[in-house]
């Protein structure tokens, strides 16, 4: 696997852009702008003296897109630094490995989701290997359960319910 | 106390091995759908304490907050129904949520196995210091004269102090301008500081203020005079008697959980209730306990359906 | 005088009880380890080990819990400094220079700074509160919905100052921060806002869980691209104590943030939040070179951590005397007192004078109990910093998990967690920085509501920000702090393109 795949191009610029990284975040908030002006649009705005509840929303959602405008211009007019490389390995085996823990937690409890979720986020490491992740992992869950479950008393399930069958205590 | 539980455990064990005998066989979840330190949460934890020790497991409680209780309820109602986890519901989630929440993933009247009532917390009204009224009848002659002056201060649409408040605005006849704060402290230094005129809240929010003169009451919202603040007249004395509201918690289990289960619950319920310190520690908090006839599921059921049909039209028309 | 003597000497009584002292002793300890977990802030913390308290007697049980939450609160500014994870809102701030200090192999250093800090402000705090408790609430009640409108828009300004970079870019992480706050139910209505229809968005978005995708797992997933910049931490560890010139550089800005810290602490409203912030805005401001801010300057750590404890201590007086919590962690406390049978307010310093001024006291133990457990644990978290970054950040990634997941007992806040991870790290790549955006987050949902209860109760007028004159002066302050950050920035912009 490689280790950082690029997303963007990284060669020169093309002519009109001067710096890709404020056109890239310029555009980047105007779409989220546009996406909470859209979902706000049905809510009633009210007035200046009567607010209502989209008054607030949908204007700072229109100052974040002025904003956003104002930064993608920038980008094409003024020299400022290229946009930077963007990994895919850290983001998918981090935000992956929690995705899991949360689908795990409730249904298989914590023996399960601990293991697979650090397990699963080690990847993201070019140094990572099974041995040793596996190790700690299993460890370092152990240690989870005895702190929060058995000194602190938490309702976090370390067997969940799928599991409990198997578990009649 | 040991003898009955080897009394049990023998009929448990002639038995055979019925789940229901044996429950409960592992600790139990009771969800609280309020953050930890809330009124209802600590009317829970006082409960759950008592009632572990006669069901001899632990009765854990998990804080599930959001959406005004519902959050935590819907997830509860939709769990297992094997007794294993129950629910202290409240009035907002079990009397004005069908109102509330256009989309309730849960019909307080259909989807439970009610177990008993717990504790309550009347409902006080009060009002800054210098309001221009000595009682609650000309505290309302006031606001009648003045609808366009008074602020009323809430913690927020679905808390109790809004609903409670909604309703005493109805039963009066006024719509004065409403006040939303995040919660019952921002609310309450406000009305201290005079910015706002008058609002409703349970009493445990209440009493140090007016014991030290910050805040007025007016009336307390239930049958009897509270010991904590023995100089507030009931709603009766002070001649508005239609308006008597407590802000109850009471235990739920999800539908279908078999009978003996909630039997069980039921009677564990009773017992923390008329356990003396435990009934102490509620009454510390203002709270008002369920009296004999108020006991149980059965009574609890029939309370559910009322209050529903109280709290709807109330709440819809001040929408 | 005599009385404040005697009523402190009553306090110590009761706080050096060896029962006393041992309770606070635990109560810091637990505090600090759990408070050291990245993700759990001192809310979560309170509200997992309330249930152990249950056991004790009231003063004995309130005293385990202040030290709780004094613990929590130092703890979560440890893990801001060592792994870029702020436990809560006001430890946003430390991450800025405390963290670059790590970087640099100073974390001893910062750390150790941020204790002896800290403990000054709570020496002074404490003194407060027991000196002018009572007169000091005058103040709280000075402030309405407009006037704290107004300290709110103060504190935005302070977030434009806390840009390092770009002050356009700070503006929209602003802008974001409050977009990102309106996400919820609206308080007026009830009306659902911007919460695609997701019941458990329904209240909005939680700060840890905010925080934690957009700082910690976003640092996370950055690190592992630059192995360069992770190894460093490991590689240089410098001197673990602060030497002198490290003191000498960090006296005013301890003095002058213990001030700030503990005016606004006293602010019911979450006043206290402001506190870090406000003191990093008036070091970066005095400072002969501003630039050093955000590159590990121990101005930046000394000054807001000092603020942060005098606020957090501070924030004790509204709470002791008119018995209305300031904020969530206060709330929280009266639920703690209200299980344990006391109800807060004016009363409880004339009807329980031991618990009322035995908690005082036992503040100030609390605060010296925290410097000895954490001046020796300096040491060890330095060291852990020396665990590789293989084996760290799955740890910390778990860690993170399970306090988002306790907080409310819900799977979706760790979806939402990654959500904002994912989030951050688009936001770094674009050159943003998140802090603004936090403090805009923090901010705006105080923001929206002070501003609509002030509208509804001038029915509709705006003069009222202007007319009230608290309300007016501090708009004023805040225009004119905004016109010192902007010109010399403006300025230096042009330069910049006039180099080139």
């Amino acid at each position: 696997m490689t280790d950082h795949l690029s997303v963007t191009e990284d060669k020169k610029p093309p002519g009109l852009v001067r710096s890709s990284q404020n056109l890239g975040a310029g555009l980047f908030l105007m779409a989220i702008a546009l996406f909470a002006f859209w979902q706000a649009q049905e809510l009633p705005r009210g007035t200046l003296n009567a607010m209502g509840a989209g008054m607030l929303p949908q204007s700072l959602a229109a100052f974040l897109f002025i904003g956003g405008l104002a930064l993608a211009l920038s980008g094409l007019l003024v020299k400022g630094e290229a946009m930077e490389r963007w990994s895919l390995r850290g983001p998918i085996f981090i935000f992956g490995g929690i995705i899991l823990f949360s689908l795990l937690i409730r249904t298989c409890g914590l023996v399960i989701a601990g293991p697979v979720a650090m397990i699963f986020g080690s990847m993201a490491s070019d140094e990572f290997n099974w041995k040793e992740a596996t190790v700690f992992a299993l460890i370092l869950t152990g240690i989870c359960i005895l702190l929060f479950k058995v000194l602190l008393r938490l309702p976090i399930p370390v067997i969940g319910a799928m599991l409990e069958p198997f578990f009649p205590f | 106390m040991k003898k009955t539980i080897l009394a049990l455990a023998s009929v448990a064990a002639l038995a055979g091995p019925v789940q229901a005998q044996t429950y409960p066989a592992r600790p139990v979840t009771m969800v609280v759908p309020f953050a930890a330190g809330g009124p209802t949460d600590i009317v829970a934890r006082i409960v759950a304490e008592h009632m572990s020790k006669t069901l001899g497991q632990q009765i854990v409680v998990e804080n599930v907050a959001g959406a005004g209780g519902t959050t935590g309820i819907t997830r509860a109602a939709q769990s297992k129904n094997d007794g294993y986890t129950i629910m202290m519901g409240h009035m907002g989630t079990h009397g004005a949520a069908p109102a509330l929440y256009a989309n309730l993933k849960y019909d307080p009247t259909k989807d439970f196995e009610p177990v008993g009532m717990a504790a309550g917390t009347p409902i006080l009204i009060v009002a800054k210091k210098a309001f221009p009224a000595n009682n609650l009848k000309e505290m309302i002659a006031y606001l009648k004269a003045n609808p366009d002056k008074v602020n009323q201060a809430h913690a927020g649409i679905g808390a109790v102090s809004h609903m409670t408040c909604v309703l005493f605005n109805s039963q009066v006849g006024i719509k004065p301008t409403a006040v939303p704060y995040s919660g019952t402290g921002p609310a309450l230094n406000d009305l201290v500081s005079g910015q706002v005129d008058y609002m409703c809240d349970q009493i445990v929010n209440l009493v140090t203020q007016i014991k030290a003169g910050s805040i007025r009451a007016y009336a307390i919202a239930s049958a009897e005079r509270s010991p904590a603040l023995p100089d507030v007249p009931t709603t009766k004395e002070a001649g508005m008697p239609e308006y008597e509201v407590t802000a109850w918690n009471a235990i739920f289990a999800p539908k279908g959980t078999p009978k003996e289960i909630v039997t069980a619950l039921s009677s564990a319920l009773d017992k923390a209730l008329d356990d003396a310190p435990t009934k102490a520690r509620l009454l510390e908090l203002g709270g008002v306990l369920p009296s004999a006839k108020e006991r149980g599921g059965e009574w609890l059921g029939a309370f559910v359906v009322k209050e529903v049909a109280r709290w709807t039209p109330v709440l819809q028309a001040s929408k | 005088m005599e009385a404040f003597l005697g009523n402190l000497s009553l306090g110590f009584g009761v706080a050096l009880t060896l029962n006393n002292i041992f309770l606070c002793f635990i109560g810091c300890m637990v505090g600090t380890l759990i408070g050291v977990l990245p993700g759990v802030g001192p809310i979560a913390t309170i509200a997992m080990l309330l249930p152990i308290t249950f056991g004790f007697d009231p003063t004995g049980a309130l005293i385990m819990l202040a030290g709780i939450y004094y613990g929590a609160q130092y703890g979560g500014s440890t893990t801001a400094i060592l792994v870029n994870i702020p436990g809560e809102a006001t430890s946003v701030v430390t991450v800025l220079d405390g963290h670059q200090m790590a970087k640099q192999g100073r974390a001893g250093v910062a750390l150790g700074m941020a204790a002896i800090g800290s403990f000054f402000a709570g020496t002074v705090a404490t003194l407060l509160i027991a000196a002018l408790g009572q007169p000091l609430t005058k103040l709280a009640q000075l402030f309405g919905p407009a006037e704290y409108f107004s300290l709110m828009i103060m504190g935005l300004v302070f977030a434009v100052v806390l840009a390092r970079g770009s002050i356009l870019k700070a503006i929209c992480m602003i802008l974001m921060g409050l977009l990102l706050a309106t996400v919820g139910t609206d308080l007026e209505t009830g009306q659902e806002r911007l919460t695609l229809g997701i019941q458990d968005l329904s209240d909005g978005v939680d700060f840890a869980v905010l925080a934690m995708g957009i700082f910690g797992f976003a640092e996370i997933v950055r690190n592992l691209e630059n192995p360069e910049t992770r190894d460093v931490v490991r590689a240089a560890i410098g001197r673990l104590w602060p030497g002198k010139d490290d003191f000498r550089q960090s006296y005013f800005p301890i003095l002058r943030g213990t001030i700030v810290g503990a005016v606004l602490g006293i602010l019911p409203g979450n006043g206290a939040v402001l506190g870090p912030f406000a003191s990093y805005t008036i070091e970066k401001k005095i400072a002969k070179d501003a630039r050093r801010f955000g590159r590990g300057a121990i101005e930046g750590v000394a000054g807001p951590e000092a603020a942060n404890n005098a606020g957090a201590q501070t924030a004790f007086i509204p709470l002791l005397t008119l018995g209305i919590p300031p904020n969530a962690v206060m709330a929280l406390m009266v639920g703690a007192m209200t299980i344990h049978g006391i109800i807060p307010g004016p009363q409880v310093m004339t009807k329980n004078p031991e618990l009322f001024w035995g908690m005082i006291a036992s503040m100030w133990l609390g605060n010296l109990m925290l410097l000895v457990i954490n001046l020796p644990l300096i040491g060890l978290w330095v060291k852990l910093l020396q665990v590789p970054y293989r084996l760290m950040f799955p740890a910390i990634m778990i860690f993170c998990c399970i306090g988002i997941y306790s907080i409310n007992n819900s799977t979706s806040d760790v979806l939402f967690t990654a959500f904002f991870g994912l989030v951050g790290y688009s936001l770094l790549k674009l050159g943003f920085e998140p802090a603004p955006m936090l403090l805009g987050f923090v901010l705006g949902k105080l923001m929206e509501e002070k501003l609509r209860q002030a509208l509804i109760l001038s029915r509709g007028s705006f003069a009222t920000f202007v007319e009230r004159p608290v309300s007016g002066v501090l708009l004023g302050v805040a225009v004119i702090m905004l016109l010192i950050a902007l010109v010399p920035s403006v300025r230096k912009g042009r330069d910049v393109v006039f180099t080139e």
